[in-house]
């Protein structure tokens, strides 16, 4: 049984401060057992001026259980997925404590993207490039920020704007969106296939 | 990967308030002291302490093994501090309790005879002020004048009427301020305590003293009985183990470290007092006796009773998963076992090999009625045992994932009627029907890793 009264409190915690940390926590639905969290890119790294989200779901022993955090937001980086938008990180695995909060475990996945670890890594082929061609892996993280994570967080009411503007209803242009990410051409599709 | 080095910075975000636990960021309630001198709800150690190894602290990770008796002088200092939430928290537990079936231990009826007296008092104390509350806000303003605080007094007198108001107004005040505040009811308790100051009802130094030399408490140490003493009034014995002077119950993880929590509420609450303490103590250079051991903890915890652990594959027999003893607290039990037999509770009684050598007379660390005319028994560990039903229940269930797999492979054929009765005809249709199935599972995963 997840401790609501905990989430609850967290969340209040986090966003009073949310100018200062930059980080979000909202829940997605009703449930407080899945959330959605924000982070934005660090100052002096290839992901600055992005806007990264995070899947957050709480196994049922939350906070005697770590969170499940994964990228939703695709991210060029050494222990992140650059498929599934997994997350390498010890406190998110063993090294969990019931001190930790959601808060600071997205600091810590905000850390992590400014302190890559490619001897540890989750994408081999990104921490292949990372060690071999470090020039390359910034351009292609930069690019990744500059499409993937901008683009969500810049005018996410412009793109539902204009895709209610062709015709499909708001409820559902928003709720697509939500699933593929902010990308506008990928919900396009699915709207049009679904 | 490992973020070690964000450890510190990340725990300063994390404990805001003193007063508030970190696993259930509500106040405390029936606080534990860890050996580290970290403290925590009774429950959130309880429930964060591994069932298989040792633990560790949730705030700086040092192991431990023991779960420690509840500490209760900081249980009536908590419940003289902020009582109505205190009382909620009581409420909320005990709800929680019900639901699980295991009720933690009731501290009034632990209590010994002199303490029983102290708590009656606090009751006695609590009732009184539930009654003059909302008077009582209002009539200890001016010592909120004396106490310097004179511009949340003007707020006050212009908009209160209840006590609830008060709380919103100063949470007003303190948010405007940047200061850190946890919730409505903190807040309204928070001021409750200053009105609990302001007309001289305030926790006096009679609320915190050694249990050795009876003065105010002076760098606190929490034993793992729950006793709390000066740290130079520990007395290590020849046999350089720790003992309580009080319960005589041995106190097992080494030299524990000062409950920093406790040290600075006691420097804030009793600036003068404690003031002198450090002097003395600088003066006659007894607490630095006890400096080396307390910062150096590899080498305390080679005092006392020492444990190996199930890190060595020939212990793991000997680990008895989930049950800890009642006694001396350690979780699970590593060696002998003893439960038992005519407890009749949920949880059970246990006791360790060396609690049970030396026949301990604590009561156990949850509501169990036990008394000393109860039998024991010895307790085979059932670690291994565990194990093997695991594995062969995780294999149990490799098969029958197998068996749905083949039943779903199978359910469309059962849709579609065969086009004819030959048997040579259905298998054909059979193998069709597979390799038409896996073909699209094969497009679905080409589908995945496209994306």
């Amino acid at each position: 049984m997840v401790d609501f009264a905990r989430v609850q409190k967290e969340l209040q915690e986090c966003n009073r401060d949310v100018e200062l940390s930059g980080i979000r926590v909202s829940p997605k639905s009703d449930n407080l057992a899945h959330l959605i969290g924000a982070i934005p890119g660090p100052h002096g790294t290839p992901y600055e001026g992005g806007t990264f989200n995070i899947d957050i779901t709480l196994p049922d022993g939350y906070p005697f259980e770590p969170p499940k955090m994964k990228f939703t937001t695709k991210v060029w980086h050494p222990n992140i997925s650059s498929q599934s938008g997994a997350i390498c990180l010890d406190i998110l695995k063993d090294q969990w404590s019931p001190a930790l909060t959601l808060k600071t475990a997205l600091l810590s996945i905000q850390a992590l993207l400014s302190t890559p670890e490619p001897d540890d890594p989750q994408d081999a082929v990104v921490a292949k490039q990372y060690l071999r061609d470090y020039q390359t892996f910034v351009g292609t993280a930069r690019y990744w920020t500059e499409t993937f994570a901008k683009a969500s967080a810049l005018g996410i009411e412009e793109k539902v704007q204009k895709l209610v503007e062709m015709g499909f209803p708001e409820a559902l242009v928003r709720s697509t969106l939500e699933v593929v990410g902010g990308d506008e051409n990928m919900a396009l599709e699915k709207l049009c296939s679904g | 990967m490992r973020l070690k080095r964000w450890f510190s910075f990340i725990f300063q975000v994390a404990l805001t308030d003193v007063d508030f636990t970190f696993c259930c960021r509500d106040l405390l309630y029936k606080p534990v002291v860890l050996a580290c001198g970290h403290v925590s709800c009774f429950w959130c150690v309880h429930r964060s302490m591994s069932v298989i190894c040792e633990s560790h602290c949730p705030v700086c990770r040092s192991p431990y093994q023991h779960f420690p008796t509840i500490c209760q002088l900081l249980h009536f200092l908590l419940l003289k501090l902020y009582p109505a939430t205190y009382k909620r928290r009581e409420n909320q537990v005990l709800e929680d309790e019900k639901k699980s079936g295991h009720f933690s231990p009731q501290i009034d009826r632990l209590v010994s005879a002199s303490h029983a007296k102290e708590g009656l008092n606090h009751v006695s104390d609590l009732a009184q002020f539930a009654a003059i509350s909302s008077q009582d806000s209002l009539s200890s303003d001016p010592c909120f004048r004396n106490n310097g605080e004179a511009c949340v007094n003007i707020q006050q007198l212009n908009s209160v009427s209840s006590s609830e108001e008060h709380g919103r107004t100063y949470s007003k005040e303190k948010t405007g301020e940047g200061l850190e505040v946890i919730g409505g009811h903190a807040v309204d308790e928070k001021l409750w305590q200053r009105n609990y100051n302001g007309s001289c009802k305030q926790v006096s130094v009679g609320d915190v003293l050694c249990a050795s030399c009876k003065q105010l408490l002076f760098r606190p140490v929490v034993l793992n009985c729950g006793h709390v003493y000066c740290e130079a009034c520990m007395v290590i014995m020849a046999d350089e183990t720790l003992k309580c002077q009080v319960c005589e119950s041995p106190h097992p993880s080494g030299f524990p470290k000062v409950c920093w929590e406790l040290h600075h509420f006691l420097g804030e609450q009793f600036p003068e007092a404690y003031a002198l303490r450090n002097c003395n103590s600088q003066l006659t250079g007894v607490h630095s006796q006890h400096n080396g051991q307390t910062t150096c903890s590899t080498k305390s915890r080679k005092r006392g009773v020492n444990f190996s652990f199930p890190a060595e594959d020939d212990h793991i027999a000997d680990v008895h998963i989930g049950a800890g003893c009642d006694s001396c607290g350690m979780y699970p039990i590593i060696g002998d076992r003893y439960r038992c037999r005519d407890c009749v509770e949920d949880i059970g009684f246990d006791l360790c090999g060396d609690c049970y050598n030396t026949r301990s007379k604590l009561p156990g660390r949850f509501n169990q009625q036990h008394t000393p005319e109860h039998k024991f028994e010895l307790v085979k560990s059932t670690a291994v045992h565990d194990m093997m039903l695991r594995l062969l229940r995780g294999q149990l269930e490799d098969v029958s994932a197998a068996i749905r797999a083949a039943e779903a492979l199978e359910t469309p054929e059962n849709v579609f009627p065969s086009p004819a009765n030959d048997a040579p005809e259905n298998s054909d249709s059979d193998v069709g029907g597979d390799v038409s199935v896996t073909d699209a599972v094969e497009d679905q995963t080409d589908e995945e890793s496209l994306y």
